[in-house]
């Protein structure tokens, strides 16, 4: 293969995993936190709460990794909400997500107004004087940064913990189950309520890197229902953590063949571009319906809210 | 069922929660928060032009309220009456821009029926993969709403652009014959008599008849209801065509009697605004009417305070969140307090 085409596959690899790593964050979020039997629609307005807060702090402290720190308590924070509403007065789990969705989206809008046009220190990138000038390596870890490699330790890490751990498996049984569960000495609120935060953090993290990672910038509903789709990849990865990693490289894809077209001046439309990334999922999801039946995996007592 | 002592605890208890919930948020944003709420009130409902304007709002949000109602008998939860709402204003711009000289009493229904079908068949895809494939209908509706915001700008940048209005992204303006009746001097139109039409319509739709019963037996037990021979996933379909439709006409109705003609933004996140309305209301169209009404109020009563009392745009939809979290939790907390109950 020539070089050129070796620095291209290159660039082209590490624009899918960038674009796809804060949608694999949330996304590993929400299936953590669905495998315990909660959904969270709100996780939108947690990873739109992590890019804000986010961004405000990397930009007021010029340090990255302070910005994705406060972008994960945001997302717990706002969290804590969903928590409350879901766990502390029983209410619909759909509709609480929604809600959360909807006070993020208010509250970061008016913050964020403050922040629109300013330029946050970007993580680092990952090449060095061993890979610079090397056909595929040059350009791969020329612009990669650590939350890359952070994402991948993440799914590697949640994937062994939840099926080989003690807490791993309670989590599990207590999404098939919480009526079992509690009969067996687990306590469903509180590894509930653990399973939400986690989640929260997770998404206020993957917006952290959505913003000051990746876009490095801020802009009013910049995740743009990127948090909804990880609810529906959830689905299509089957509530399974190892396959969060390649259904969002799937995103990712469609994502930089959308920008890479409207660079090269494609005569289409951007807008009309700019809706691939909403018909892959929907195509993704409907290939995955199809092709099995969803209720194998999916944890018993999540279908009762989620059916 | 309108009122019992349950229901009344419940929502004087809300609106208590709420109260103090405004407050606090008034007094965080470091304004004096009774005069806001006095303000709230006046832009409202305080004279005929807060009326005309709350009523300008309320219909946008009761069409989207009944296109989330529909579905939501079925047990349905559909959030995509914005994406309906933007489906059904191209469909509706597109039969005004293809014969622009039609007299008004042909246009108003050829665009009032195309705006309707083509928020049906938005809401149609949404049913047809949950009747088919038991893809979840909240999920698809939340996706495809930004599907057709995308659209719309592609039109308004693109192919329907008027060549005219030089930079603005805009149709050309619709002729008079494409403008819904209006009260002079007002901002209410046609479209809120339509709406208010159909919140009686579906009221007498899913209490009395035959259609029903057979939904309320799906929507209490699917499989008792095809032991009755009665098809869930029919039903799925044409309820959510059906309340796609109701959304497709807000969208035709926004265009031609606000806006004149179609360009970006349409909706100020009504889909999502009537998707709580529904809720607050328990999907009962005799109930989201005056519930819209309120909202509505909230809605404009927000626009003017942005305008006049520096509030923050963001206002009115973080009013909202807060008002859908204490509606879900002070039934909960209700319950939780009555003697007898065991968490």
């Amino acid at each position: 293969m020539s070089a050129e085409l070796l620095t291209l596959l290159g660039a082209w690899s590490i624009a899918t995993l960038r674009s796809a790593t804060p949608l694999i964050f949330t996304t590993l979020g929400e299936t953590l936190t669905q495998r315990t039997g909660i959904i969270n629609l709100g996780i939108e307005g947690e990873m739109l709460a992590g890019a804000c807060v986010g961004f405000a702090v990397g930009v007021a402290t010029g340090n990255p990794w302070l910005g994705l720190l406060a972008g994960a308590l945001a997302g717990v924070a706002l969290s804590c909400l969903h928590a409350a509403l879901v766990l502390g007065a029983n209410a619909n789990q759909i509709g609480s997500g929604l809600a959360v969705w909807m006070i993020a989206l208010g509250t970061t809008s008016y913050f964020g107004r403050a922040l629109v046009g300013n330029q946050v220190t970007p993580l680092p990138d990952l090449g060095s004087q061993l890979t610079d000038g090397l056909p595929f390596l040059g350009s791969f870890f020329g612009q990669m940064t650590m939350s890359v490699p952070l994402a991948i330790a993440a799914v590697a890490f949640a994937a062994w913990w939840l099926a080989h751990t003690r807490t791993g498996i309670q989590w599990q049984a207590v999404g098939e189950s919480a009526r079992i569960s509690s009969e067996n000495g687990i306590r469903p609120k509180v590894v509930r309520l653990k399973a939400i935060l986690l989640g929260g953090l997770l998404s206020g993290f993957g917006g952290a890197i959505l913003s000051v990672d990746y876009t490095q910038t801020w802009a009013q509903d910049m995740t743009k229902g990127r948090g909804l789709i990880s609810v529906g990849l959830v689905i299509v990865a089957r509530w399974k953590p190892v396959l969060v990693l390649p259904i969002c490289i799937i995103f990712g894809l469609a994502e930089v063949a959308v920008l890479r077209m409207q660079t090269a001046g494609w005569s289409i439309s951007p807008h009309l571009l700019a809706t691939t990334p909403y018909l892959v999922v929907l195509l993704i999801l409907i290939i995955s319906h199809a092709a099995a039946r969803r209720d194998t995996d999916m944890p018993a007592d999540l279908r009762r809210v989620f059916a | 069922m309108l009122v019992n002592r349950d229901t009344f605890l419940v929502v004087s208890a809300t609106i208590l929660a709420f109260f103090l919930l405004i407050i606090g948020f008034f007094i965080l944003l470091g304004k004096p928060p009774f005069e806001m709420i006095g303000m709230l009130l006046t832009y409202a409902l305080g004279d005929a032009y807060s009326i005309s304007q709350t009523l300008a709002k309320t219909t946008p949000i009761l069409l989207c309220a009944l296109a989330a109602a529909v579905p939501g008998r079925l047990g349905l939860i559909s959030v995509g009456a914005e994406g309906q709402l933007y489906a059904g204003a191209i469909t509706g711009t597109a039969i005004v821009l293809a014969a622009p000289d039609l007299p008004a009493a042909l246009m108003l229904p050829m665009m009032l029926v195309c705006a309707a079908l083509g928020g049906a068949f938005y809401g149609y895809i949404p049913g047809i993969l949950r009747a088919r494939l038991q893809i979840n209908e909240t999920i698809t509706t939340l996706v495809l709403n930004y599907v057709t915001v995308l659209w719309v700008n592609a039109l308004v940048f693109g192919p329907w652009k008027d060549p005219a209005s030089q930079g603005w992204p805009a149709t050309i303006t619709f002729p008079s014959a494409a403008i819904l009746p209006a009260l002079p001097a007002s901002r209410i139109h046609l479209g809120l008599l339509i709406a208010v039409a159909f919140a009686i319509a579906l009221h007498f739709f899913f209490t009395r008849g035959a259609s029903s019963q057979k939904i309320q037996i799906l929507a209490g037990n699917r499989k008792v209801g095809e032991m009755f021979g009665l098809n869930f996933g029919t039903w799925v379909i044409a309820l959510m065509a059906m309340g796609g439709a109701i959304a497709g006409i807000a969208g035709i109705a926004e265009v031609s009697a606000i806006q004149g003609r179609l360009q970006p933004t349409i909706s100020i996140g009504y889909g999502l605004t009537g998707f709580l309305v529904s809720w607050l209301s328990r999907h009962q169209p005799l109930i989201i009417l005056p519930v819209a009404f309120l909202v509505g109020g909230l809605v404009a009563a927000s626009d003017a305070l942005q305008l006049f009392a520096k509030v923050p745009a963001a206002s009115a939809i973080i009013l909202q969140g807060m008002l859908f979290a204490v509606a879900l939790a002070v039934p909960g907390i209700i319950k939780s307090m009555r003697p007898g109950y065991e968490r």
